[in-house]
């Protein structure tokens, strides 16, 4: 198996950008992605794009703005896992002596979709969904539970709202940048009970890109290679294996294979992103990706370690919360940005000296399993 | 008079208000399953029966939800109801109102209609607080 290097990566900023179409967004990420890389688009030898509300294959309408066509392209959906899932399976078609080098787009404009100003719900038909459930209740539920059986306050909960939008305020391709207190967040209008707006990320467009190669051909493109070190993605378990809806298995399971992968573990990492769509997700993962002992996930946010600056600092780009969440988008952003950081090219909010660095990403719902689906990838310089 | 009919078929009985959600035990392992299917999900296991499972549960967890869904106006309520047997419900929670919500609460099983569209009257299974107050 090859080594695979990320050797470009490129982000639109993000935010409400409804006069933008799908493919304008994607093609303007992906053009980004191939100036960082320094690479010509025609050596571009296959694609993936994750998108899921964008229409039909909005890949090769992407790729079309920045002059690749005939190639192997293939179109992703897997909910927030989409871009993630599209990095997975890149990085499976160089690692295997396929194909040498590609492409990997995430897509979103939420403003434009279908739901646009709704509350995401499951596939047409599926059970829960038509009993009323969606995207923020089935957080809402776990939420419920853990400050029920943990003992822990809204208050407590928003603070990783307050952290998340403070690092979106040194982040220029975030969605918002202004910070927030905690009484604004615990006051904002409830959504889904506990979970008021201000703990929720908020709807948005985006698009973001990197290119990858093998190992062969990094030093002809670049001496900052970012070395893909664990690839996982899963698929949910089904509910009833899953005893405990405030601890996700799925992201437990599925970082303990990356770790194993790598070769590294918890305490290896320098900077995390990890899928913060609601506030109350930040703390939860802290536990299952090992950053700290269960029930002491609070006291390791109030104590600063995952500030920038801190002993594991997470989200520093802002996050789903700050930084905007656009789906399939979201997984590949959080690429770009690590790469960034691992560069040290992340400007004010730079992790000082990252050389190892996770990205986290879990979503879709879906009647009878957990979620649909989870991936983590750890990179190294 | 508009058609009663179920929301999905073969979830539940709904015998004169008498109503109960239909399971699938699997012989093999024991797993409990809802909604029914044609093999365990489980152990894979082919001989299945159908089981009626119990109609009071405790209130896993729950929320109250402020934007419309497909059927549903807000403000409205959703929860997990876990039953004796292990199994998770997700339902509909209604007379949130008139009691106020509490995780670990007693709940049962009652039949009502869901929602209306032209026709038909849409039923099935919702949740109530049973008035008993809080299990475990």
């Amino acid at each position: 198996m090859r080594e695979v290097a990320i050797i470009g990566a490129g982000s639109t900023v993000f935010g409400k950008l409804p006069d933008k179409l799908p493919y304008q967004l994607g093609g303007e990420a992906a053009r980004a992605a191939v100036k960082d890389a320094g690479i010509n688009p025609r050596d571009i030898q296959f694609a993936y794009c994750a998108n899921l509300y964008g229409g039909m294959v909005i890949g090769q309408a992407v790729l079309g703005e920045i002059g690749v066509t005939d190639i192997e392209l293939t179109n992703i959906e897997n909910a927030c896992a989409g871009g993630a899932t599209a990095l997975r399976k890149a990085w499976w078609d160089i690692a295997s002596g396929l194909y040498d080098t590609g492409i990997v787009i995430g897509v979103e404009s939420m403003t434009t979709s279908p739901i646009a100003g709704k509350l995401i719900p499951p596939a047409k038909g599926d059970i829960t969904g038509e009993l009323g459930m969606n995207m923020v209740a089935r957080f809402a539920l776990s939420q419920r539970r853990y400050m029920d059986m943990f003992d822990v306050s809204l208050e407590q909960i928003a603070r990783v709202s307050v952290k998340n939008h403070r690092n979106g305020c040194l982040n220029p391709y975030s969605q918002y940048r202004k910070e927030l207190t905690i009484e604004e967040i615990v006051n904002s209008r409830p959504i889904c009970e506990p979970i008021t707006l201000l703990q929720c990320c908020p709807a948005t467009d985006g698009a973001a890109a990197v290119i990858l190669v093998s190992e062969n051909l990094v030093k002809r493109y670049t001496n900052k290679p970012v070395f893909i070190a664990a690839s996982v993605l899963k698929s949910g378990d089904y509910s009833f294996r899953w005893e405990d809806m405030t601890f996700s298995d799925m992201t437990y399971k599925c970082v303990n294979n990356a770790y194993e992968m790598a070769g590294l573990g918890p305490e290896d990492i320098d900077v995390c992103e990890l899928h913060d769509a609601f506030a109350v997700n930040e703390l939860q993962h802290y536990v299952e990706l090992g950053f700290c002992q269960r029930g002491e996930e609070v006291r390791l946010l109030e104590d600063g370690a995952t500030e920038i600056g801190g002993r594991i600092p997470v989200n520093v780009s802002g996050g789903l919360l700050s930084k905007g969440h656009p789906v399939s988008a979201s997984g590949a952003a959080q690429i770009a940005e690590l790469v960034w950081q691992l560069r040290g090219e992340a400007g004010d909010r730079q992790v000082a000296g990252a050389k190892v660095a996770l990205a986290h990403v879990i979503g879709g719902e879906v009647t009878g399993l957990e979620s649909g689906a989870v991936s983590i990838h750890i990179l190294k310089r | 008079m508009k058609t009663r009919v179920p929301f999905r078929e073969g979830l539940f009985e709904e015998n004169s208000g008498k109503g109960v959600l239909l399971g699938a035990r699997c012989q093999q392992c024991g797993q409990i399953i809802f909604p029914r299917r044609e093999a365990c999900l489980n152990c894979l296991g082919n001989d299945l029966e159908t089981v009626q499972l119990s109609r009071e549960g405790k209130l896993y967890s729950y929320t109250i939800v402020h934007m419309p869904s497909e059927h549903f106006e807000p403000p409205y309520t959703i929860g997990w109801i876990e039953l004796p047997e292990g199994v998770k419900i997700f339902s509909q929670i209604r007379g949130w109102q008139e009691y106020p919500l509490e995780t670990g609460m007693n709940m049962v099983l009652h039949f009502e209609k869901l929602w209306e569209e032209e026709e038909k009257e849409v039923t099935g299974y919702v949740f109530r607080p049973s008035g008993k107050g809080k299990g475990i």
